[in-house]
């Protein structure tokens, strides 16, 4: 298949001067916003105790434990703002992303000692359970830093119990292990009750030596025969056997090493566990990267940072897609899928790192007074109609035949609305995506752009469809709503006004309502709010997009579960005819 | 020789960023048409001087309406 894809079909212009020119504002604007996501970023890399106290005490922080572990220049962190139940420590208290180990993509996940000895804190299960999700879409191992002190107490009630509650995970971990996914756990400090799960099940634990796993800890042991009430006898009588359990607490490497054996491991350092997992990870299930490569990989044929220019802050402003894409894949080549219709979707076959990726995104410009064909208006970019979608259900429904992995680039208002759209059958056909997605088992990614609106967001492979997407990354332009605010305001308070209006009542009360809602719709729009909540994964800076790209690809076809040899596939031979 | 700029599509003149005389280099944004919501940037076809503005912001304008006049630099060369 090398005529097909040694030397695709180039696109994409190098910037000009007078585009250089008029885009520095731009370019100031994205940076600006980078650099509050990376403050951000910082308070969560702070919180808790300081490095030098946590290494004061003989450990390593999460931190310091993944730059040892992880293969320099490869790690790509997932979940880092995400925050859905609004701690006041900022966090969920795992970090976590995928990163090569030993040279092999991993899931990795490790609760932050410096906070609450790795507690359990509200939204650190949805958050693992995104994690467990994620090695399991791109069938990969999962590898656990285990440092959990267990549940903090005083908010139990928020994350102990219930569907996708605390106990979910250790579920998660036994559904991959059945599902031929390895889970290696590095285990440190104490981790009683909620911890001890977490320590026991994975397929294989490395202990530190200071380390222990129990089914109750300290805490539980010292309280477990209430009484009704405290009082001072009480209070002497737990100090006592506190300070016992302080000394000697249960779970040890004594017991779990020497007894029952359920480490497989003891080490010394807590960089020795790390080492064994290394080499535990060389030993992983996996192709070489050249066994599926179509060619060999290629930088972009245009600096990513042209990103900064190209791609607009303001959500209404026009962009070229096809120059955002060139900077993204390898060398600015590509075979489009049907380029003569349904123009408002770019649909078509990239290389990243040398793999064939199937790429998706919408385009952006006005498509002229013929467009769409059904309607007597003129069609715009960045909306879907009928083309479009009959163009991405069978491109979806190919790259599913022939397994090609799916990045999705969302920057959508919506679809095409009103009885010309209906008459045109837009609602069975966008139902139709969606049902050739959820048929399409392949890896997806999806990387927003800018404005994720409307229907549209379910459509182009985002988070809603659940089981395909791997994970979100999004920029500091992304933005996800129903509906711009101001178009909520309106629908929200229109009869209202009128209602006043002919009642000969002031307006001024309603206007301020509608002002407060569009401003609202703003801030619950906005890139901090939409990782904080999980509508993202990640907001990525513009110069790192493609890492995330290059490790999705990578990942995917590490240890695919099903293949489609080369010479078998379809879809290339559909687009050239 | 002189190249000139028409409109891409029916719509409002959103932002006017040159004025005859000015200096442009090609792709450089010179206005800005508001369309079906969005903002649709219109660039200079090459280096050169703003001959004539034919619109001011505010206006409507439609498909084929011409926006600017520039005087192409490598004309001069």
């Amino acid at each position: 298949m090398r005529s097909y894809f040694e030397k695709m079909t180039t696109f994409g212009h190098a910037l000009k001067k007078g585009r250089i020119k008029s885009t520095e504002a731009n370019l100031a604007g994205i940076k600006k916003a980078e650099d509050e996501i990376t403050e951000a970023v910082d308070r969560v890399k702070l919180a808790g105790f300081s490095e030098e106290k946590i290494n004061a005490r003989g450990q390593m922080t999460v931190w310091q434990r993944l730059e040892y572990l992880v293969d320099p220049g490869t790690w790509r962190p997932l979940h880092t703002l995400f925050n859905p139940m609004n701690n006041v420590e900022e966090t969920t208290n795992v970090i976590d992303g995928i990163g090569k180990i030993s040279g092999k993509w991993a899931v990795i996940i490790g609760f932050d000692n410096k906070v609450m000895a790795g507690a359990w804190l509200p939204g650190q299960s949805e958050n693992i359970l995104r994690v467990t999700d994620l090695a399991k879409r791109l069938n990969i191992p999962l590898v656990w830093l285990v440092n959990c002190s267990g549940a903090k107490l005083t908010e139990q009630e928020k994350f102990y119990a219930n569907r996708r509650g605390a106990g979910t995970p250790f579920f998660r971990h036994a559904e991959l292990e059945q599902m031929g996914i390895p889970v290696l756990a590095g285990i440190y400090g104490t981790n009683p009750a909620g911890g001890g799960y977490q320590s026991i099940s994975p397929t294989i634990l490395f202990a530190h030596k200071d380390c222990n796993m129990a089914v109750g800890g300290i805490g539980i042991v010292s309280g477990m025969a209430p009484k009704g009430a405290f009082d001072i006898e009480a209070a002497e009588e737990i100090i006592e056997k506190a300070k016992q359990f302080k000394a000697k607490p249960p779970g040890s490497v004594n017991v779990h090493y020497d007894e029952t054996g359920f480490f497989r491991y003891v080490f010394e350092d807590e960089t020795g566990v790390l080492d064994r997992i290394k080499e535990y990870m060389k030993d992983m299930p996996a192709y070489a990267p050249k066994f599926f490569r179509v060619a060999d990989p290629k930088e972009p044929a245009f600096p990513v940072d042209d990103l900064y220019r190209l791609i607009p802050l303001n959500p209404k402003r026009v962009y070229d897609f096809e120059e955002v894409l060139a900077r993204l894949v390898d060398a600015g080549e590509h075979m489009e899928f049907r380029p003569d219709y349904g123009p408002e979707v770019y649909a078509g076959l990239c290389k990243v790192d040398g793999f064939l990726m199937a790429c998706v995104g919408n385009r952006q410009e006005y498509l002229g007074k013929n467009y769409p064909e059904y309607a007597d208006y003129p069609g715009m970019g960045g909306k879907l109609y009928r083309q479009g979608l009959i163009k991405l259900n069978e491109f979806v429904t190919l790259c599913g035949r022939d397994r090609v992995p799916i990045i999705w680039f969302q920057d959508s208002s919506g679809l095409d609305v009103g009885d010309a759209a209906e008459r045109a059958e837009l609602l069975g056909l966008a139902q139709g995506l969606v049902y050739s997605i959820q048929q399409t088992d392949v890896p997806m990614m999806l990387l927003l752009l800018r404005k994720g609106t409307a229907s549209a967001h379910y459509l182009m492979g985002g988070p809603t469809a659940n089981r395909h997407n791997a994970f979100t990354i999004g920029t500091v332009a992304s933005e996800i709503y129903v509906m711009h605010g101001e178009t909520a305001a309106v629908a929200t308070y229109s009869r209202r006004l009128v209602k006043e209006k002919e009642a000969g009542r002031p307006l001024e009360p309603i206007v301020e309502k509608m002002n407060q809602l569009a401003e609202e719709y703003h801030e619950k729009s906005r890139p901090l709010f939409c990782a904080k909540t999980g509508m993202i994964d990640e907001i990525v800076p513009m110069r790192d997009l493609r890492t995330y790209l290059v490790a999705f690809a990578g990942a995917a076809y590490q240890n695919p579960k099903s293949i489609c040899p080369q010479h078998h596939l379809m879809l290339p031979r559909v687009i050239r005819g | 020789m002189t190249q000139t700029i028409l409109a891409p599509l029916d719509g409002k003149v959103f932002q006017v960023m040159v004025k005859p005389g000015d200096t442009v280099e090609e792709d450089e944004e010179i206005l800005v048409i508001e369309a079906m919501k969005m903002e649709t940037p219109i660039f200079a076809p090459c280096d050169g001087a703003v001959k004539e503005i034919g619109v001011k912001e505010g206006d409507d304008v439609l498909e084929n309406d011409i926006l600017a006049v520039i005087d192409s630099k490598s004309n001069e060369v």
